[in-house]
């Protein structure tokens, strides 16, 4: 399987969200506290991203940084899927 | 040179008379076919149940030091490791077999039995046990047909056969590998009034067509070999609204230890650390950590004294009175973030949904957390679409977040060792 693009890991993003009952908004700016999109939302993200590409990510390949804006969880995953 | 380590039972053989049914044909077990005389120690290796009832009477005879099991579980290596202990490695096809004589001469100990574990910790084991030692139901039994699912040689199987080998008017009908998916129809028509099985087994057989289960006339209904849970029980009861439902804790290092009548799942605190009682075969349970420890008469050769069990314990109940065996420790906790959830009571919790059949829980890595809930699911297809969102929605009102299986996998069918237990 391919990588997913940016606007697909962002759908599946929003994923995540509804089944917490909440909505992704559409700015990447949005402070992830403030959306309530906390670890165990991101954890499941980077797991969803496995099953669509049906490969594991390499989490230690980046260097830990801070995720605190939908942008970054974003940049987050597409620089996983290409490491 | 003969070593006889216990005196091999009198009363094995009263059973000799009773009916067996086996691969079509109702024998007993007088008339079941005889093996050709067998070297001591000899591991005989079946493909059928006819042949592995055949193994346990000539040992009942003649004291053979015996180890019995299907010819699958024991591959070339084991096959050469059991030659190198001193067995004889038969392989049995009805009057048909071929010898491959031990590769060590040594005393045989007469009227030993040797089990191999099922295998689910590592490479299966030898436990040594006699007629005697597997025979833990005693005393007066009311006439029953018995249902044989188990893989032959397994220690559930040979609570079963030692039962109807020591004990009148006790019957079997064995279920070879191939029939496992018609067994109500076989059963109905042969008047099984009990069943002894894993969950799974229960589960898939009730997954695959309940209306001919109700038409098997269980009295006795026992689950084994897998943690219990409330939901199999309850679904059992639906069915079958008569008959006694219980579940039993066995090892072959441990023997049966826990026997629970009562409907519910595990076991009442008050069972744990009870003082001994020399008048009665009572094991003695006990939790270390969250790990269960039992002093069984049951126990194999050796392992005398408290063994730990390796099964992991969690108390419930509205005053934590109610002890759960919920999965093996090595792989029961998930470290979620720190966090720790016990894969059995998610599953518990899933498998309570009356859409879902069947359920594995599991950890999968993830970023930050370390670990995440994932799950398994067969859903019965008598109720409508289900989603994995439905299924979060449930556990959400039900566990911790970190406890919640985040990702769900549906699968077609449960799947199913030849243990008859699943990889839960």
């Amino acid at each position: 399987m391919s990588e997913l693009t940016r606007a697909e890991i962002r759908d599946l993003m929003g994923e995540v969200m509804k089944a917490q009952g909440k909505t992704l908004p559409t700015d990447d700016s949005a402070d992830l506290r403030e959306i309530g999109f906390r670890s165990l939302d991101f954890s499941e993200l980077a797991l969803r991203v496995e099953d669509e590409i049906g490969d594991e990510l390499n989490f230690d390949a980046p260097g830990l940084r801070q995720i605190a804006k939908v942008g970054d969880v974003l940049d987050f995953i597409e620089q996983l899927q290409s490491a | 040179m003969t070593a006889v380590i216990p005196p091999r039972r009198s009363t094995a053989l009263i059973g000799d008379d009773n009916r067996i049914v086996v691969g079509g044909r109702t024998l007993t077990w007088r008339t079941l076919h005889k093996l050709p005389q067998l070297p001591s120690p000899a591991a005989v290796l079946v493909d059928n149940g006819a042949d592995a009832l055949a193994a346990v009477r000539h040992h009942a005879v003649h004291g053979t030091e015996l180890l019995v099991a299907t010819s699958a579980r024991v591959d070339l290596n084991m096959r050469e490791e059991l030659a190198q202990s001193g067995f004889a490695v038969v392989i049995a096809d009805g009057h048909e077999h071929s010898v491959k004589p031990a590769r060590l001469k040594r005393v045989e100990e007469s009227g030993r039995v040797w089990l191999l574990t099922s295998g689910s910790t590592g490479r299966p084991k030898r436990i040594g046990h006699t007629l005697e030692s597997l025979t833990t139901v005693r005393g007066h039994q009311q006439p029953r047909t018995w249902l044989v699912p188990y893989s032959p040689g397994t220690y559930a199987w040979w609570q079963v056969v030692t039962l109807s080998l020591t004990q009148p008017d006790q019957a079997l009908v064995v279920i070879e590998p191939s029939e496992l998916e018609t067994w109500p129809t076989i059963a109905a028509e042969h008047g099984v009034t009990a069943a002894s099985g894993t969950p799974t087994f229960w589960r898939q057989t009730i997954y695959r067509d309940t209306e001919a289960l109700a038409k098997v006339p269980l009295e006795q209904i026992t689950l084994g070999g897998e943690p219990v849970d409330q939901a199999i029980l309850d679904r059992l009861r639906e069915i079958f609204p008569q008959a006694r439902i219980s579940w039993i804790y066995a090892s072959s290092e441990v023997g049966a230890s826990i026997v629970v009548h009562d409907g519910k799942a595990g076991f009442p605190k008050a069972w744990l650390d009870r003082e001994p009682d020399p008048g009665s075969d009572r094991p003695i349970l006990s939790v270390e950590g969250d790990e269960l420890v039992i002093t069984s008469p049951h126990h194999g050769a050796g392992l005398d004294g408290a063994v730990r069990t390796g099964d992991r314990v969690e108390f419930a109940g509205e005053n934590g009175d109610r002890v759960l065996i919920v999965g093996r420790l090595d792989t029961d906790e998930i470290n979620v973030g720190g966090s720790k959830v016990s894969a059995g009571l998610v599953r518990n919790v899933l498998m309570a949904h009356p859409a879902v059949a069947w359920a594995r829980v599991f950890a999968r890595k993830a970023p930050l957390v370390g670990r995440m809930v994932a799950a398994e699911v067969v859903l019965d297809p008598e109720f409508g679409p289900i989603t994995d969102a439905d299924l979060v929605q449930w556990c959400t009102n039900r566990l911790p977040d970190y406890g919640v299986p985040r990702r769900i996998r549906f699968l077609d069918e449960i799947p199913q060792k030849e243990t008859l237990k699943s990889d839960v």
